[in-house]
């Protein structure tokens, strides 16, 4: 029996306000409230709650047969909280249907899985986990990483927590001629690995506009034709992308909104199929094959590496300064968290083509080098001793 | 194809982008095969332009280049005394006069060799004037100057008579003027001849003067652009300008961005002087235009929070005693160096050793001269307000008046390295795509467009205007 897990990723940063480098030592105003507040107001009204209901109809329609899975970061509820608490309300009404599934990430959506800092990652996951339970009365089973971010030696650092399953990026070559439709396990075999399937999940996330026929936009029957076409028998496909894709980066009409019910509603017209949780196509995978990922990978770029966040020298130098020990013996601890998030260092990355289109379509600044220079002072600024030291405020 | 350039040259002591630009767009359109007869008023000197040589013969000399299909191509140059500079208002005319030795001369049969002629003598007849700042002779001749001092304009006119002179019955396709000087000339030529015109803009007297822009000269470039089949502007930036302060509409503008010399750099200057660690430059004409002063006072705001660092302004200009001035007020003189104006050897090191390149111009038409400090892998900071900076992305941009932020770029700049590094790798390969041959792409597509629209309205016998 075919079946589709879907995970949709829910996260907003606490983005920097230009900080000067003069206000280093002498104001603590970090944060871009305005711009941070606005964003999160609009996203809310435009994607969370519109596609959440939409999403909410197609779980009562189909009771037991559409589940689906979220993960939503820590930084993100927060500022739910403060500025958006109808769509905070929309998650706590899909998390209590029992059809969807919340998996477990960094507090902080951070890069701390690139350093050596275990202790560190551990403990950003376990407040996740927490908050996960505190929110939503649901503790997470399965992990996903920041970005999906992944390799061997990352799933040694989350099998230490007890979770059963991880998603990770459907890589071609990593592959090889294997299925990207079936539950794997890692390279020491102590978690599933859930592969994303990138061409399905990048024609939603990236190509409602012009992913169907002859290059017209892409309807629900379209993907579903999709779906249905390199589907086998017991195959589950993982789609997996950016809940804002829905209303947000996607914008107009109300068909986008409702794209994933009616596509539901399309799938689950045929009995053989259903849409399931990542737990619950971890405990139907009959055979489970080892997948080795020997160097660090993600969903990002066309690369799918981790140069979109380490991959010049300005990014390289700012990550080196942030995990310092000096720096962090200097910096308010939960300060240092906040400035963990993987955004801060995607919006320096300079690459040019498609990559860089779509790095520039989510930074806040007017190019990189600013990204890089705000990001610089605001380490200096809070490594600075300095009589003025006021709590940091974000809401 | 074969097209009269009135434009400037890059003689030693009478430089900026303007005579750069002309050489640059000359020599790459003479490899695509145009046939180039370039008109240059010269002030009799050293001056060294490699592309073009100089003959025996009386008041021209030509060049043969190569095509890239190894044809032979004639560039032509003309060179016609006058005492004119294209960054010059009436006041900086008459302050040149007064500061440099006039002597009167005859034209000799050896152009580089003035011969001193009786003063009086060359005035009735009324001679061209040649200059030679480097002359031996102390004295300034009052009845010389007498005469200059008619002013800037009659200068030009009489330029303009003597291109009508030489020109009128000479056999070209359309004529290419650069900048407000040479507009009369090709204007009453292209009327003389009924060849098209086109009025290349490097630079608006707006640009160059501000709110005490001089009207006459205002009047005659909007004359030049009005008169012209076709304008061509060195920057979107430059076309707006145009359009807003002259009232030429949009579709008559077209835009060709200049290029650069690619240059292999080869020798490491920092090595062979005692150089401060942190050097930050600022190279150009120290004028208001190219905002010296702002240079001056965001260098004031850096210098507390970074240790043994220098500040170069090299150029000279009107408003260098009074940004040296402004240095000694701020009590950070110590702090800077004023090299004056600077070419070949000392312009390669000055580049070369600075970490960073400054043009906080308050109205840049282009900035060629960022694309010169690229080329010498030397990362820039620009004004918002230039034309260059829509052509390199990866640059530190800010508006010219925020001193704080620029000082903030500079500061975290000299900091960093790492900032430094991409911003000089990823520049270097935006510079690779702009070289003169695609500059002078763009032009010959303007000149076409000129020539068939000439040729259409030649049939169907239609008025030009």
């Amino acid at each position: 029996m075919p079946s589709v897990c879907l995970y949709f990723q829910v996260h907003q940063p606490y983005r920097l306000r230009p900080f000067s480098f003069f206000e280093a030592g002498r104001s603590s105003n970090y944060f871009d409230k305005r711009l941070n507040s606005e964003i999160i107001s609009r996203v809310a009204k435009k994607c969370y709650q519109p596609t959440g209901q939409s999403l909410l109809r197609a779980i009562r329609k189909h009771p037991g047969r559409f589940n689906l899975s979220f993960s939503i970061s820590g930084t993100a509820i927060e500022q739910m909280r403060a500025w958006a608490p109808e769509a905070l309300d929309t998650f706590r009404d899909l998390a209590a249907t029992g059809q969807v599934e919340l998996l477990a990430e960094t507090y902080y959506h951070s890069l701390v899985s690139l350093t050596e800092d275990t202790a560190e990652f551990h403990k950003q996951v376990r407040d996740h986990i927490d908050l996960m339970a505190c929110e939503f009365g649901i503790t997470p089973r399965v992990f996903r990483n920041t970005e999906l971010i992944y390799s061997d030696s990352i799933a040694t650092k989350i099998s230490e927590l007890g979770l059963q399953g991880i998603f990770v990026e459907g890589i071609p070559e990593i592959l090889g001629a294997r299925t990207p439709h079936a539950v794997y396990r890692n390279y020491g075999d102590t978690l599933s690995l859930l592969p994303r399937n990138a061409e399905l999940s990048d024609l939603l996330g990236f190509k409602l506009r012009n992913g169907g026929p002859n290059n017209s936009a892409l309807k629900p029957d379209d993907f579903v034709r999709r779906i249905k076409e390199v589907a086998k028998s017991d195959d589950t496909i993982f789609i997996a992308l950016d809940f804002e894709t829905f209303g947000e980066h996607h914008q107009g009409d109300v068909g986008i909104v409702n794209f994933i019910e009616q596509a539901a509603d399309l799938l689950l017209a045929d009995s053989d199929w259903s849409f399931v949780t990542p737990s619950q196509a971890i405990a139907s995978a009959s055979s489970r094959d080892e997948l080795s990922f020997p160097t660090v990978r993600s969903w990002a770029d066309e690369a799918r590496d981790i140069t979109p966040w380490r991959g010049n020298e300005m990014q390289k130098a700012a990550l080196k300064r942030l995990y310092s020990d000096e720096f962090r013996s200097l910096c308010d601890e939960d300060l240092w968290r906040y400035l963990q998030t993987s955004d801060h260092f995607y919006y320096m990355s300079n690459k040019g083509g498609p990559d860089g289109e779509v790095h520039s379509y989510f930074r806040p600044y007017e190019s990189p080098y600013d990204a890089f220079i705000c990001y610089m002072n605001v380490l200096r600024g809070a490594s600075a001793v300095s009589l003025l030291q006021q709590p940091r405020s974000l809401a | 194809m074969k097209v009269l350039m009135l434009g400037w040259e890059y003689p030693p002591h009478i430089s900026g982008g303007l005579g750069t630009a002309c050489a640059g767009l000359t020599a790459a359109l003479a490899e695509k095969g145009v046939d180039i007869h370039f008109v240059v008023p010269k002030v009799i000197g050293d001056e060294v332009t490699p592309h073009m040589a100089f003959t025996d013969a009386l008041g021209s000399a030509s060049d043969v280049a190569k095509t890239a299909d190894n044809e032979s191509v004639k560039t032509e140059v003309t060179r016609l005394p006058a005492f004119l500079n294209p960054y010059w208002n009436q006041k900086q005319f008459a302050a040149a006069v007064a500061s440099s030795q006039v002597r009167s001369s005859r034209l000799s049969s050896k152009i580089g060799v003035p011969e001193v002629d009786a003063v009086s003598q060359a005035l009735e007849d009324g001679e061209v004037y040649g200059v030679s700042p480097f002359g031996d002779s102390n004295e300034c001749n009052q009845t010389d100057r007498h005469n200059l001092a008619r002013g800037l304009f009659s200068e030009v006119e009489r330029f303009t008579s003597d291109i009508l002179a030489r020109f009128s019955s000479e056999d070209f396709d359309l004529i290419h003027a650069h900048d407000w000087m040479t507009f009369p000339a090709a204007v009453a030529l292209s009327h003389t001849t009924g060849r098209p015109m086109i009025a290349h803009v490097h630079s608006l007297e707006h640009d160059r003067s501000g709110l005490f822009y001089d009207r006459e000269i205002d009047a005659i470039e909007r004359f030049g652009l009005r008169s012209a089949t076709k304008v061509v502007a060195v920057s979107h930036y430059t076309k707006r300008s145009i359009e807003r302060n002259h009232l030429i509409s949009g579709d008559r503008v077209e835009v060709v961005h200049n290029g650069v010399y690619p240059r292999q750099v080869i020798s490491d200057y920092r090595q062979r002087k005692t150089w401060p660690q942190h050097i930050v430059l600022f190279l150009g004409r120290v004028t208001f235009q190219k905002g010296p002063d702002y240079f001056i006072e965001v260098a004031s705001k850096v210098i507390p929070h970074v240790r043994d660092i220098l500040f170069v302004l090299a150029g000279s200009g009107d408003m260098l005693p009074e940004v040296q001035e402004q240095a000694r007020a701020l009590s950070i003189d110590q702090h800077f160096l004023f090299p004056g104006f600077v070419q070949g050897d000392e312009l390669e090191e000055l580049f070369s050793v600075a970490d960073l390149y400054v043009m906080p111009s308050v109205s840049e038409p282009f900035g060629i001269a960022a694309l010169e400090a690229i080329s010498f892998n030397t990362p820039t900071i620009l004004s918002k307000q230039s034309g260059v900076s829509e052509v390199i992305q990866h640059a530190l941009k800010v508006d010219f008046w925020d001193t704080d932020r620029m000082a903030d770029l500079i500061i975290n700049s000299l900091a960093h390295p790492e900032l430094r590094q991409e911003l000089i790798e990823n520049a270097r390969l935006e510079l690779s795509k702009l070289h003169w041959g695609a500059a002078a792409d763009s032009m010959l597509a303007v000149y076409r467009e000129v020539l068939s629209a000439q040729a259409r309205e030649a049939l169907s016998g239609a008025s030009c205007y």
